[in-house]
């Protein structure tokens, strides 16, 4: 298990982490969120003993993480980089070999990895022929194929298509499955929603939210109505409890103040009988995000 | 030694030894001696073919000594036959006497004829001819024409005495040969390890580098791998030297510069070679540090620049050093680490110095190594994953102020 203590990390006079709880267990995904400087990035460093906390204890299993401990730990920076002059293999072999893995054992390896992610090109490519996705699809394999108990992944998904974040996202769910605690940071509500156990929202270096994906949504209430049927925008935004209204495709969207008052709705809108579509939600991460971050802005 | 030592040695080894670049480096040296002494061989035969006319008694003796006047008499023996082969240029030289003494007529591209060598041997030829006119006994003769001997000794304090002529050819040689190869190993292989650390660094590679294993194993690794790459260098370089030996003993050239040498112990090479050794680790050990502090690959010069001035500076003293060799700021100078192995050496070799005093300039280079080293390291590890905007310079001294 890891386990952040009260983890702080000051730069001057900058508080870049504050006083941050966070635990990870094998076979979970942590997914780490906030805007541009909320202090992503300097708490992974942190646990990398790139940088030394100002104060505060990172363990795991209760001791500090030692240089044996950092072999088992698999890592995809914020900022990719690879060898340009380096063939594919080189390149993932050294890295593995580094993480105490065989040679033999990585080259054998890397095929199945290549072909899983579906990478365009042969192992024995330049990285510098790669294309941006593919180089950043090959610096995941080096971060992954020794099989790390620990992953640290800095963005992930930035700079992937679809199809490619989706196919990053099953190995990462993937690694989950075989116990793997796995720590990784996103602006992607979406992406976080999908393969996060739990969830860490940073706000300046101070943690806002914290706990299951699920958990933390039913926490605010289920305040999102969606409805599709006969009805005009006038009409749904004069029942009481709605605070706004907005058209979304071929229904609306409502918020309502107080999760109660979705009975009403329901029984105003059927009050004729059946309607194509109503759904009563608690806001997305997204929405929670962004009312997070102007609240006490 | 931790594995992962190993492994960045074997990786930066590898990855340099695979690269055409570095056999570049390696082989074009190579190439380029082995032209120029091919050059030299396809200007053929270079020996002047020279004419004796109207004088069978020396040219007789001049047939004896072709080797020492380093020429061939030609088979022509009249004048008119010599004239015609000087102008076709099939003959170099033409040599005809009168009762003063000798011609010697050559054409425009005559191939070089040792003027001084015939006419030493002519002047003792004449010398004979008048002792035997004079009546005087051969020995009498051989006394005359003998040349005046000065004989040049060095006094050491020690009593022993060396020759003198022979050993400033070496000290000279010395000097040159220790001179050159610190320089370009410096050179070669403080730029190697520069680029390496910049590209990692600026490539962000460093990260997850680090993210394995920690900035000692990354430190001690580059410069132990890029140390054994000019280990490696050096030992093919002496094995090519070996073999140009054996296959070129009996020529004239390698047999003069090996008498030149013979003076030099296998002790002293031993030393010699350690010497050179601790500097060229000495001089990476630097680099690595300072090429911490760089950004990105267009500051390497800005790193590497102080560094080779420094390789300069050692190899210019050592020119200074071979014309006053107790001048006390050259003394003080053959102890200081980073310049010491081009001078220390030399000075040993040539007796101004004792082997205790090269000892201890020997020691206090590999102390200077393992602190600097150890030192290093810190910087290093500080200064690896951060990024300044700061002059290199001025960062390398803020960091050796503040060395918390
Ligand atoms: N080496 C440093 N020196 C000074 N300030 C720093 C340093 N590193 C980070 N900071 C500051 O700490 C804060 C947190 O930065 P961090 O990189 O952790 O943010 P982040 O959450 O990763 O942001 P992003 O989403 O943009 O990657 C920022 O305000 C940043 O300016
Ligand atoms: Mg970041």
């Amino acid at each position: 298990m890891i386990q952040l203590t009260e983890l702080t990390k000051k730069f001057g006079d900058k508080i870049a982490v504050d006083h941050m709880n966070m635990s990870l267990n094998p076979g979970q995904v942590m997914g780490l969120i906030g805007q541009n400087g909320a202090g992503k990035t300097t708490t992974f460093r942190m646990i990398l003993n790139f940088i030394a906390p100002t104060s505060g204890t990172i363990t795991w299993n209760n001791q500090p993480i030692t240089q044996q401990d950092k072999q088992k730990i698999g890592f995809l920076p914020e900022e990719r980089g690879l060898y340009q002059k380096l063939t594919i293999e080189e390149q993932v072999l050294y890295f593995a070999e580094l993480h105490g893995m065989r040679r033999s054992d990585a080259r054998t390896a890397l095929a199945d990895w290549l072909k899983r992610l579906d990478v365009v090109g042969k192992a024995t490519d330049k990285v510098q022929s790669l294309s941006k996705g593919n180089a950043q699809k090959v610096q995941m394999i080096a971060a992954l194929i020794f099989n790390p108990e620990l992953i640290i992944l800095d963005e992930p998904f930035s700079g992937l298509d679809p199809v490619n974040t989706s196919i990053m996202m099953h190995e990462i769910i993937r690694m989950r499955d075989q116990g793997a605690m796995i720590i990784f940071s996103s602006h992607d509500m979406d992406n976080v929603t999908k393969i996060s156990d739990n969830l860490t929202m940073l706000k300046k270096g101070q943690v806002i939210l914290q706990g299951g994906v699920q958990e933390i949504r039913e926490q605010f209430g289920r305040t999102r109505i969606y409805v599709e049927g006969p009805f005009t925008q006038t009409e749904l935004a004069q029942l009481p409890g709605v605070d706004h209204i907005t058209p979304q495709g071929a229904g609306f969207d409502l918020v309502v103040t107080d999760e109660a008052v979705g009975h009403d709705i329901f029984n105003y809108v059927t009050r004729n009988g059946y309607i194509p579509a109503f759904s009563q939600q608690p806001p997305t991460l997204d929405d929670i995000f962004r009312q997070e971050v102007a609240h006490n802005a | 030694m931790p594995k992962g030592l190993m492994i960045v040695i074997k990786q930066t080894y590898r990855n340099h030894f695979k690269s055409r670049g570095y056999w570049l480096l390696v082989l074009s040296p190579l190439i380029f001696t082995g032209i120029t002494f091919g050059v030299t061989k396809m200007q053929g035969n270079t020996t002047p073919n020279v004419a004796v006319i109207g004088n069978p008694a020396v040219r007789q003796v001049m047939m004896k000594s072709e080797k020492g006047l380093d020429l061939k008499v030609s088979a022509i023996t009249s004048a008119a036959a010599a004239t015609k082969a000087l102008d076709k240029q099939t003959l170099d030289g033409m040599l005809t006497f009168d009762t003063h003494g000798a011609t010697l007529t050559t054409q425009p591209k005559s191939n070089k004829i040792n003027q001084e060598a015939i006419s030493s041997i002519l002047g003792n030829l004449a010398r004979t001819q008048k002792a035997a006119q004079y009546g005087l006994t051969p020995e009498q003769t051989q006394a005359l024409v003998q040349p005046y001997q000065l004989k040049a000794v060095v006094k050491q304090a020690d009593n022993r005495t060396t020759n003198g002529d022979n050993s400033s050819m070496t000290n000279y040689g010395m000097a040159v040969a220790i001179g050159v190869i610190t320089l370009a190993v410096v050179m070669w292989y403080t730029s190697m390890i520069a680029t390496e650390i910049a590209n990692e660094k600026s490539s962000r590679i460093m990260e997850t580098l680090l993210a394995a294993t920690s900035s000692n194993i990354q430190y001690f690794g580059k410069i132990i791998g890029i140390f054994a790459l000019a280990l490696t260098h050096m030992i093919l370089y002496l094995a090519a030297g070996t073999l140009a030996y054996i296959i070129f003993k009996n020529n004239a050239v390698v047999t003069g510069i090996a008498h030149n040498f013979s003076g030099i112990t296998v002790g002293f090479t031993v030393y010699a070679v350690c010497f050179i050794l601790v500097a060229v680790a000495l001089y990476l050990v630097l680099t690595a540090i300072i090429a911490s502090l760089v950004n990105d690959n267009s500051q390497v010069q800005q790193a590497v620049g102080p560094v080779t001035l420094l390789a300069m500076i050692g190899y210019f003293f050592s020119y200074f050093m071979t014309n006053m060799p107790n001048n006390i700021a050259i003394k003080i100078l053959s102890y200081v680490p980073f310049i010491s192995q081009s001078m220390m050496p030399v000075r040993l070799v040539t007796k101004v110095e004792t082997w205790p005093a090269g000892i201890i300039a020997l020691l206090i280079a590999i102390i200077t190594l393992l602190i600097l080293a150890w030192f290093g390291r810190r910087i290093y590890a500080k200064n690896v994953l951060s990024y300044s905007d700061d002059k290199i310079m001025s960062q390398l001294i803020k960091n050796i102020k503040r060395r918390d």
